[in-house]
């Protein structure tokens, strides 16, 4: 029985995820992304099913254990577009430094400013970097890995649906622009929203994505304990 | 015949991968492995160890379908009952607000360190 729900799950997911892919492309509706549509459409199935998430998801991890490879083929986009990106080394390296600092002292002023306990400020804090290091980052600050992975998911979703809207407002022209702001905003949906823009805003997005998660890892053990310090012992005591 | 050369080729890809974690274990580095799996299969691109034609079909099938690889992990938030009620609304607020801060940041930074560049378009 359960081996059944897995591969119902595993087949089910697949389904539901390329049909609202068509309905995307048919439609160019940014709301029907299917990073939003298909874990709405499961997580009702699974709601009205009273199936666990534990049995959804022994069938599904195989989909979750691709994100590895995945992310070492992240080195093609960039081994093709190497000569472009070591002309933009500076900018590429500014602009994720400024936007993991923003990343890091916003969530957390706005987190602490807004209410929220404890340990959901320090599990919101790593949220803009991908999933593995993010945990990492969690663990390291006080936060909570699992709920850290979730905020993370969330991030990638929203961010990748604000974005657009976003690039239009400020009239970000360059794909550099684009790019760079998609990855270190969205991690890897951004990245993959990227590519939707071109080739070139994709191989941006890849590389904010890898810098971002480098440079959150030192910020997070260096700059982040003093801010936290100044934030709740100086300016909000 | 071309999905199969693609299966073939991730399986290389897990391969880098797994040599990936492996270094990250024995030196302890605070650095997931499928980040230096990337780093890896760069330099192996660079100093043509590796030919891009190995594995350019399955990257390339596995970088398409990103999306797909996310959907499982998204579905674990409905383990988390405690997130349905305010506290959860607040969290959303303060991913947007800062999300949107973030992206701005990052563009505009970018998109003026960009323009100092004259007739230059990416």
């Amino acid at each position: 029985m359960s081996f059944l729900i897995a591969i119902v799950s595993l087949l089910g997911t697949i389904a539901i995820f390329y049909t609202s892919k068509m309905f995307y492309k048919k439609y160019q509706n940014e709301w029907l992304t299917p990073i939003l549509i298909t874990p709405l459409v499961i997580i009702i199935i699974l709601l009205l099913t009273g199936t666990s998430y534990k049995s959804y998801v022994a069938g599904t991890g195989i989909l979750s254990n691709l994100l590895g490879p995945a992310t070492v083929a992240f080195a093609v986009p960039i081994y093709r577009n190497f000569n472009l990106l070591k002309k933009h080394a500076f900018e590429i390296f500014l602009s994720i430094a400024v936007g993991s600092a923003v990343a890091i002292t916003s969530s957390f002023t706005i987190a602490v400013v807004i209410g929220l306990n404890n340990e959901l400020v320090h599990s919101l804090v790593p949220r803009s970097v991908t999933t593995p290091i993010a945990m990492d980052i969690s663990n390291m600050i006080g936060g909570s890995p699992t709920l850290t992975a979730v905020f993370v998911m969330v991030t990638g979703i929203l961010g990748s649906l604000i974005a657009p809207l976003v690039i239009k407002v400020c009239r970000f022209q360059r794909p550099s622009s684009r790019g760079l702001l998609l990855g270190m905003g969205a991690h890897g949906a951004g990245t993959s929203k990227a590519f939707e823009f071109g080739e070139l805003e994709g191989t941006f997005a890849s590389l904010a994505m890898i810098v971002a998660a480098l440079i959150s890892i030192v910020l997070s053990t260096t700059f982040f304990p003093a801010f936290e310090h100044l934030v709740v012992n100086i300016l909000l005591p | 015949m071309k999905i199969v050369k693609s299966i073939v080729q991730i399986g290389y890809l897990y391969v880098i991968l797994f040599v990936g974690n492996s270094i990250a274990r024995l030196l302890h580095l605070p650095i997931p492995g499928s980040i230096i799996g990337l780093v890896l299969l760069f330099l192996f691109l660079q100093f043509h160890i590796i030919k891009l034609e190995w594995i350019e079909l399955g990257a390339g099938l596995l970088l398409s379908e990103l999306l797909l690889f996310f959907i499982p992990s998204a579905i674990g938030v409905i383990d988390y009952t405690a997130l349905f009620g305010e506290q959860g609304v607040k969290a959303v607020l303060v991913i947007v607000l800062s999300a949107i801060v973030v992206m701005f940041a990052t563009g505009f930074t970018a998109q003026l360190l960009g323009q100092r560049k004259k007739g230059d378009t990416a």
